[in-house]
């Protein structure tokens, strides 16, 4: 059984076809990556994941072990173990980072039956995770999102995918607006928590990435359905002809 | 209604031998109470008193009860009023420079006319409780004197078909500072506090007002604030109890250099309705003025907040800013805000802003996307736009007091709101 199995998913937005048919299959262990232009239906893929309101499915299946994802809500499946790194991490003013990592982690432990954290138990796990991240604690004191810096905000994405543990990490884009070093540090927080009890798909426009989050599978989107398949090579291939080609070529 | 129970009440007062009763009839006689406002009235079309006018109400006469109320207070200089009479027997013992009294009658005529000069002229509170308040209370602090303590007073008392009058007169003197907070807990059907402000040269209020009556209870405070040059008062609402509560302020800004803060936040359900009007006058240059409001609505409750700013010819380089919010958490509840300036001067600063919606989509997505489940997520946001206000504007020293005030009529709105959606 996959751990994330996606069967012939359709979604219209407005009354237009945006994924036709997709399916995907990820197993544990595994880092799949998936390519394509603007328009593809890359990041309405990513809420069909997460679960948002307005992007049901049409017709398909999403399966997470097995257990289908259609009837649960975005923070059922989140409970479950999926995860979405948001390409755009939403601010919340007057929402304290720590505070609001220690409601989503514990909201994750009560779901897995393990014991919920107390503040200070938390605030002790929370600033170990976080100095791996480069996530100061003068960070983790502020309104989540508020005032951080490009590469702030998707450092405290990935911490927070550190902390929850999901089985399956949806990164929707996660190097836009990174600079070198701050994709250096992003991609590394990412590697670090490869295990071959979870799995992360990500989602991308650019080879750039890949070659720091290093996928064993690489899959061509366009217009609403994967096109190809294969393994890191075609990332190349992307980077060196483009998508117009393997689009033609199809 | 009160225009008839005045009439009744003077006619049965009139040979009484009691000087509470006589003392009421001076007032009685001099005032000219002539109804409550009409909803053609531009300023009273959003808070309607129709069913307030249709009730029986008289003024309720001070008794030496015991009082009956705990009230939360967080200091210990406390200064009582219970049936709209202050209790020195129940209030703690001032410093020398804080000085509160009783007014004579010359005195009192004195106040009459600065209140009448206002716009609060035809404020119902005005003439009723003029007429009704059993004396007159004036709150001086010294020249220069800085009372670094917090002091409260409690509002407290009345009873079903009663209304209250505490009327309150407070002064600061030059370079003189004081910090208040102002606690309404009456139980009575009606209650009309009038209120006159006076801050002098350089000197500094900060004035928080609770608003917590008893569910039937509706509230027509009235103030009138005048600030001097270089002086400053800092006013924050906060708006939860009663089934009607209006807060009236007018601010007259007389002296250059006049710093104003007007904020506040109302907490509805069920079927109250909380209203925040506010005019600030400004009319001599290099004043400031801003004022933030917020609201959460849930039930049938609906909100209202009205700003006036009114900049006159003279009143060069102002800044005046108001910005309002309300959060609808029922489908039924409703706000309405309606900002007004009046601009007569050429080189000013004003902006206005009002929103009146639901929460945001993509914050409540984002926390769903965490495992906060949906409820949960709603709490956490509108906890949130409480808390930003209230760290914003409220002295450091009482966020805390403020905020768990607030948190406490929010959860009892909320849960409503969940049993419905359930």
């Amino acid at each position: 059984m996959s751990l994330l199995e996606i069967r012939n998913a359709c979604l219209k937005l407005d009354g237009k076809d945006i994924l036709k048919g997709l399916s995907l299959s990820v197993n544990e262990g595994e880092v799949h990556a998936i390519m394509g232009p603007n328009g593809s239906g890359k990041s309405t893929l990513s809420y069909m994941l997460a679960g948002r309101e307005g992007y049901d499915l049409d017709k398909g299946e999403i399966l997470l072990e097995g257990k289908s994802l259609i009837e649960m809500s975005a923070d059922e499946r989140a409970r479950s173990g999926l995860f979405l790194a948001f390409q755009y991490p939403v601010e919340l003013p007057g929402v304290g980072a720590m505070s609001f990592l220690r409601e989503a982690v514990n909201s994750r432990r009560k779901f897995l039956g393990e014991k919920e954290f107390d503040h200070l138990g938390f605030v002790k796990e929370a600033r170990k995770e976080a100095s791996k991240m480069f996530v100061k604690d003068e960070m983790l004191k502020r309104s989540v999102n508020v005032g951080f810096s490009g590469g702030e905000k998707k450092r405290f994405e990935i911490l927070q995918m550190a902390m929850l543990k999901p089985k399956i990490s949806i990164l929707d884009e996660t190097d836009s607006g990174l600079d070198v070093d701050a994709l250096k540090i992003v991609s590394e927080g990412v590697n670090a928590q490869r295990s071959k009890d979870n799995a992360i798909v990500v989602i991308t426009h650019y080879q750039r990435l890949l070659d720091y989050i290093i996928p064993d599978f690489v899959h061509i989107l366009s217009d609403g359905a994967i096109i190809k398949s294969g393994g890191p090579e075609l990332a190349l291939e992307v980077e060196k002809n483009g998508y117009a080609g393997l689009i033609n070529a199809s | 209604m009160l225009h008839d129970v005045k009439e009744d009440y003077v006619k049965s007062i009139k040979n009484s031998t009691s000087s509470y009763d006589k003392k009421h009839f001076r007032y009685l006689a001099s005032s000219d109470f002539n109804g409550w406002p009409s909803p053609i009235e531009e300023k009273w079309r959003l808070s309607r008193l129709g069913a307030l006018s249709r009730l029986k109400i008289k003024p309720i006469e001070p008794n030496l009860r015991k009082s009956s109320i705990h009230n939360k207070t967080i200091g210990s200089n406390i200064i009582k009023f219970v049936d709209g009479a202050l209790r020195k027997d129940l209030s703690s013992n001032l410093p020398p420079s804080i000085i509160l009294k009783e007014l004579n009658e010359i005195e009192s005529l004195e106040f009459l006319k600065k209140i009448k000069k206002s716009d609060l002229n035809n404020h119902p509170s005005t003439n009723a409780s003029l007429s009704c308040t059993p004396s007159i209370i004036k709150l001086t602090v010294d020249e220069e004197s800085n009372f670094e303590e917090l002091i409260e007073i409690t509002y407290e008392g009345g009873d079903d078909d009663f209304s209250v009058h505490p009327v309150l007169y407070i002064e600061l003197k030059k370079n003189s500072k004081l910090s208040l907070i102002e606690h309404f807990n009456h139980k009575s059907t009606l209650v009309m506090p009038l209120q006159l402000i006076e801050v002098q040269e350089k000197a500094y209020l900060s004035s928080i007002k609770i608003y917590n009556d008893n569910y039937d209870t509706y509230n027509l405070s009235a103030h009138c604030a005048l600030l001097s040059k270089d002086s400053k008062y800092n006013s924050f609402s906060l708006v939860k109890g009663g089934i009607f509560t209006r807060s009236e302020t007018h601010a007259y800004l007389n002296g250059s250099n006049a710093n104003l803060n007007l904020n506040g936040v109302y907490i509805s359900g069920k079927k109250q309705h909380h209203d925040l009007t506010t005019a600030i006058y400004h009319n001599v240059p290099d004043c400031t003025s801003k004022q933030i409001v917020r609201g959460v609505l849930g039930g049938f409750s609906t909100g209202v907040f009205q700003g006036k700013v009114k900049v006159s010819p003279d009143a060069q380089r102002t800044d005046g800013q108001q910005m309002s919010k309300a959060i609808l958490v029922s489908q039924d509840a409703k706000a309405n805000a309606k900002p007004e300036l009046e601009i007569y001067a050429d080189d000013v600063i004003c902006a206005h802003g009002a929103t009146v919606g639901e929460l945001d989509d993509d914050q409540l997505f984002y926390l769903n996307s965490r495992g906060i489940g949906k409820n949960k997520a709603r709490e956490i946001l509108i906890k949130a736009f409480l808390h930003d206000i209230i760290s914003e504007t409220v002295d450091n020293k009482y966020h805390d007091y403020i905020f768990n005030e607030a948190q406490t009529s929010l959860s009892s709105i909320l849960n409503e709101e969940k049993i419905i959606n359930e």
